[in-house]
Formats: C-alpha cells, structure tokens, sequence
C-alpha cells in the first residue's frame, strides 16, 4: 500500500527546504525522494541533422502554395479589378458614420500588373482597408482584436475635406472584432459591417479574413 | 541549454519571412530545433515521436507566424505550438509505452551502483509516461529542465499555486508507480 | 469552474494580461486560462475579452462575467465539435464567434458534420456567424450554409455569401429572405438522381 509523501517532503523536493532541516522520522523518505529525482536522465537531446532539410522543404510548399493561390485566383482578380464600391458599401450617412471595407493586396498600387508581380504573399495575412466618415471628428482610431483593444495604437488618418478617415492593415486569418474610437473617447460600430453583441452592453463589428483566397467577410 | 544568440534577433527574422524571404526560416529552424528537444522526448516518450512533433510544430509555426504576438520572443511562442502539439499527442497504451532512443549509461560507468541508477532511471521514465501531461510537463520543466514554478507559470500561462498542486500529485503518483514495479 | 479559486491571487499572472489588467481580474482570468488549458481550449479568445473589457473602461465584475461567458460558449463548442470529429483551434474559436452571433450548440454541430475536406469547419463556422451577425435568422443561416456545402461549389462560393446577402439587403430584402433566396439557389445545382432531390450528398449505396 503506498501513501503519498509527507507535505515537508515535497517541499524538498521542489527546492524549497533542506534535507536536514527534516526531522529524523522523515529522513528515510526524505532519502527516498531524492533518489528518486537522482534517477533522471538530464542529458541534452539532439535531433537527426536532417531535421532542418524536412521542415525547409515543407515550409517552401507551403509558400508556393500560396502564391499560386494568390496570383491565379480568378475570383480574386475580379474583386480586385472591380472599380465599383463592394456590395455592402451604405448610400446612406447616418449622423455618425458611413464605413466601408475594401480588401487591398500587399503592394504600392492596385494596379493588376503590380500584383501579378508581386512575390510570396507573407503567410496568412491580408491587408484590409477601413474607412470611417466623420466629419466632426478631431481623432479617430481602430481597437480590436488585432491589437489588443489599445484604443491608441491605431489612429486613422483623415484623407478628405469632407471628412473622410482611413487606415490599412494586415490582419492574419481569422474572425476579427473591433470598433473606431472617437475623439478618445465614443465607441462606434460600423453600421455597414456585421456586428455582435461585446458582453457590455455595446456591439463589435466583426470582419473575418479567410485562408481561401484571402477573403474578407 | 541556453545558447548565446547569434545574429539577428528573432523579430528581424519574423519580419524577413513575413515579407516573403521564405529561406530565412531556416535560421530559426536553426536556433530552436533542439532547444525543446528534450522537454519533447520526455513529454512523449521517445526520441523519435519527439523529432516529429518538433517537425510539425516548426512547420506550423510558419504557417502561423502573423499570428505571432511577440516577435522577439520566438522561442515561447514556439514552445507553446510544440506544447500544444505535445498535448494533442494521444497517450500511449503504457504497457507498451517505447523507450527507444532514451540512451543507457555509457560503457564505462559500468558499476553496479550505476547499473541500479540506469534501472531506476528506466523505471523513471515509464513512470513519468504514466502520469496525466499537465503532471508530466511541470515535472519535467522543473526537474529536467531546471526552471522554477514562476518561469514555468509565465510560459504555460498558469499560477504557481495551480502546478503546485499537479506537482505534488505527481510525486505521489511516481511514488506509488516505482514501488509497483519492484 | 476555477480551478481552487480560494488560491486565485497567488503566483504569477498569465504575461498577456501583464501591465494592462488590475491584478484581481488577472489573477481571476489566469485561473481560468487554467482551466482551458486543461480542456485544450484556445486562450486568446479569453485574454481578448479582458483586455476589450478594460479598453472600455467596464468594471471588473462585467469583465469577469463577459470572460467567463466566452469560456462557457468554447467549452460548449469544442464539446460539440469534438463528436463530429472536427479538433483544432480554428474551429472552436470560429464556432465561439458563432455563438456570440446567435448561433446555438445544435447549429454548429449540423455545419461542422456539413463541412469536408474542401469547405473546412472553420470557415463554415466562420460564413455561419458573419450571416447571423448581418441579422440573419438561425434556421436559415444554418439551410444557407449546409446547401451551399453540399452544393459542391468551391469553397470561395461559402466564403463570398455574406457579402451576397448584403448585397440583397441593400436591395431592400429582409435577411431572412435574402439567405432562403440563395439557398434555393444553391439546392438547385444539388444533382437529381437515387439520392432524391435537395437531400444533398448522401451514401448511394444506403442499406
């Protein structure tokens, strides 16, 4: 029948007490528990050298993969060539804000010959632009998921008189949930976007990128 | 265990491989292919399912590295794929639990008191197989790997009181599991 | 829930919460990290609560009661995907996200046992909670998805439905309709044949 080691044992064991700071009716199991730590094998590990060959050459697939993916994908050239405004862009402005979510690939232009150029596609991450018309505004920027919900990480920058504010980023794949800030201060979903309850009491927008084919949701 | 870093830091890695330079990879394959080595080959049981999942977790690591939060700190993110990758690893039937690759004491420390030592360490180390992975892990980052229970709270994501509490179970446990195999 | 709560408050606190979060609700929420590690639960969804908690300046008993619902809704989930053999993160995190949109426990187990090779669970799961956070209505996000699955279209066709049923509601469709419409659509390339019409794929050979 066996029984557990004493409380003061364990201590032992774990470092936090010496063996003769045992009283003498533990010392015995005391003995026994060190031989038993003694025991172990410590020594180093080392894996096959061709370790590094086999992972290499299942990482470069991957990436090939993904470039074929992202330059052959006749859905995406439509979406990317597409001069209208994506479907769920709202004719109406509210008091607040009109948002719309375009998805742009890596690259300088939106020109499809820059892109068809362009080479491995960083793994799993697609540049999503966000656009928020707020005219009164003095600052705006964007807390989400993406970066922690720091409110001041990612200001948008105002591109129009109008009051026009837009800032592009890479999200990995994945379900995202933010929300623009107002001035530091007034939480704003985006009506355009679907949204979710947060726990609040307030709403999340939510925007959801895809591994097939870089989609945006 | 731990080496001196040489070259670039982690973070200007990541980034290189983030902005297509897939061959850079290597160099973290490099640096920390064999950092959790032996936590794998415990954890698992044999060297040869460690290497796997090594393999596995580096791959995937790639194919995750947006998603790393902290790109200096590479090596704990890591460590948790290959934990996770660990974890998901089903149990082996302990009966026929392998201890292939764990090496023997070399030829010349050929003494009885060594023998017993190797026997025992076998022992150990079927023992440690049978314990639940949450108990095997914090055995092993404490008493192979040399880390205190506030480290191995930080890279798990748990409390020290919480490892305490496996730890001591686990003494218990590999107690009651050497005396039933004498 | 909490793994011996009355200890919450002693050791470390998960690093994710480190410098943001007041040490009462970390240690609270590093207990339940804990517990989903234990489970093989995703943390990031948890430590992704918390930190939106504080942004918004809620008080820390919400904060703790949103976390927790969040760990229910993965627990819930993973326990659910697990029987129809659907593991892995991605999944459990898009199947969370699908709750918090309204879908329940039941939903997500019909898409995760719709979804094969070439449309994964996740980005089912994914699909499904975008349409029900545009407002569309359990069954039919659920008839939407699972058709257009079964349908055999690629998987890029599952992915661009949200943004078709915005498009419909933008034309002055209601949801609901908007996602039965492309639904018929999509049990209309179903092909005909012994397995009956619009029952989708299923085993020829049935005894």
């Amino acid at each position: 029948m066996s029984r557990e080691f004493h409380p003061l044992v364990k201590q032992l064991l774990d470092g936090e007490r010496t063996l003769y700071s045992l009283p003498p009716e533990l010392q015995a199991e005391a003995q026994e528990a060190v031989r038993l730590l003694g025991a172990m094998d410590r020594r180093d590990v080392t894996f096959s050298s061709g370790l590094e060959a086999r992972v290499m050459q299942e990482v470069r697939q991957h990436s090939t993969a993904r470039r074929v993916r992202a330059n052959t994908d006749p859905v995406l050239w439509r979406w990317l060539t597409a001069p209208s405004v994506p479907p769920w862009v709202v004719g109406a402005v509210s008091a607040a804000s009109v948002i719309a979510l375009i998805l742009v690939r890596p690259g300088p232009t939106n020109d499809p010959e820059a892109i068809a150029q362009a080479t491995a596609v960083a793994p799993e991450s697609v540049f999503v632009k966000f656009i928020l018309f707020a005219p009164a505004a003095k600052q705006v920027t964007l807390a989400g998921t993406f970066n922690r919900w720091e409110p001041g990480t990612t200001p948008l920058v105002r591109v129009s008189d109008e009051g026009v504010w837009t800032v592009t980023l890479g999200l990995p794949v994945g379900q995202h949930q933010y929300a623009f800030v107002v001035d530091g201060q007034r939480w704003v979903v985006d009506p355009a976007a679907p949204t979710v309850d947060d726990g609040f009491g307030r709403k999340n927008s939510v925007v959801s990128v895809s591994l097939e084919q870089g989609r945006v949701m | 265990m731990e080496r001196t870093a040489v070259g670039p830091p982690d973070g200007v890695i990541v980034q290189a491989v983030l902005s297509g330079d897939v061959e850079q990879y290597a160099v973290l394959v490099r640096r920390y292919q064999d950092r959790y080595a032996r936590y794998a080959t415990r954890m698992l049981g044999s060297v040869d399912a460690a290497e796997d999942a090594v393999q596995d977790a580096l791959v995937r690591a790639y194919d995750q590295l947006a998603r790393c939060r902290d790109p200096d700190n590479f090596a704990g993110w890591f460590f948790l794929i290959l934990r996770n990758r660990c974890f998901a690893e089903r149990r082996r039937d302990q009966r026929f639990a392998a201890l292939d690759g764990v090496p023997d004491v070399p030829a010349e420390e050929n003494t009885e008191a060594s023998l017993e030592r190797a026997e025992r360490g076998k022992g150990i180390e079927r023992a440690l197989q049978d314990l639940t992975p949450e108990q095997r892990e914090v055995f092993v980052l404490k008493h192979m790997e040399e880390l205190s229970y506030e480290e191995i709270a930080g890279r798990v994501g748990t409390t020290v009181a919480a490892l305490k509490m496996r730890m001591h179970r686990a003494y218990d446990r590999l107690r009651e599991l050497l005396e039933e195999m004498r | 829930m909490l793994l011996a709560p009355h200890l919450a408050g002693q050791g470390r606190a998960d690093a994710r919460l480190a410098g943001r979060v007041p040490a009462s609700l970390a240690a609270a929420v590093t207990a339940l990290l804990d517990s989903a590690a234990l489970r093989g639960l995703p943390g990031a969804p948890l430590v992704d609560k918390t930190l939106e908690g504080v942004a918004k300046g809620a008080p820390t008993d919400r904060i703790l009661v949103a976390v927790r619902t969040v760990f229910h809704q993965l627990d819930a989930v993973a326990t659910v995907l697990a029987e129809t053999g659907n593991t892995g993160a991605d999944a459990v995190e898009a199947g969370s996200f699908a709750m918090s949109a309204g879908l329940a426990t039941s939903d997500i187990g019909e898409i995760a046992r719709t979804a094969d090779r070439a449309h994964p669970a996740a980005t089912a799961l994914l699909v499904a909670g975008t349409l029900a956070a545009l407002g569309v209505p359990r069954a039919e996000t659920v008839a939407l998805v699972r058709a257009t699955i079964r349908s055999g279209r690629p998987v890029g066709d599952l992915v661009s439905l949200p943004g078709q049923v915005q498009a419909a509601m933008a034309g002055g469709s209601p949801p609901a309709a908007a996602a039965a419409g492309l639904a018929r659509a999509a049990e209309a390339h179903l092909a005909p044949g012994p397995r009956g019409k619009g029952r989708g794929q299923g085993n020829p050979h049935k005894p």
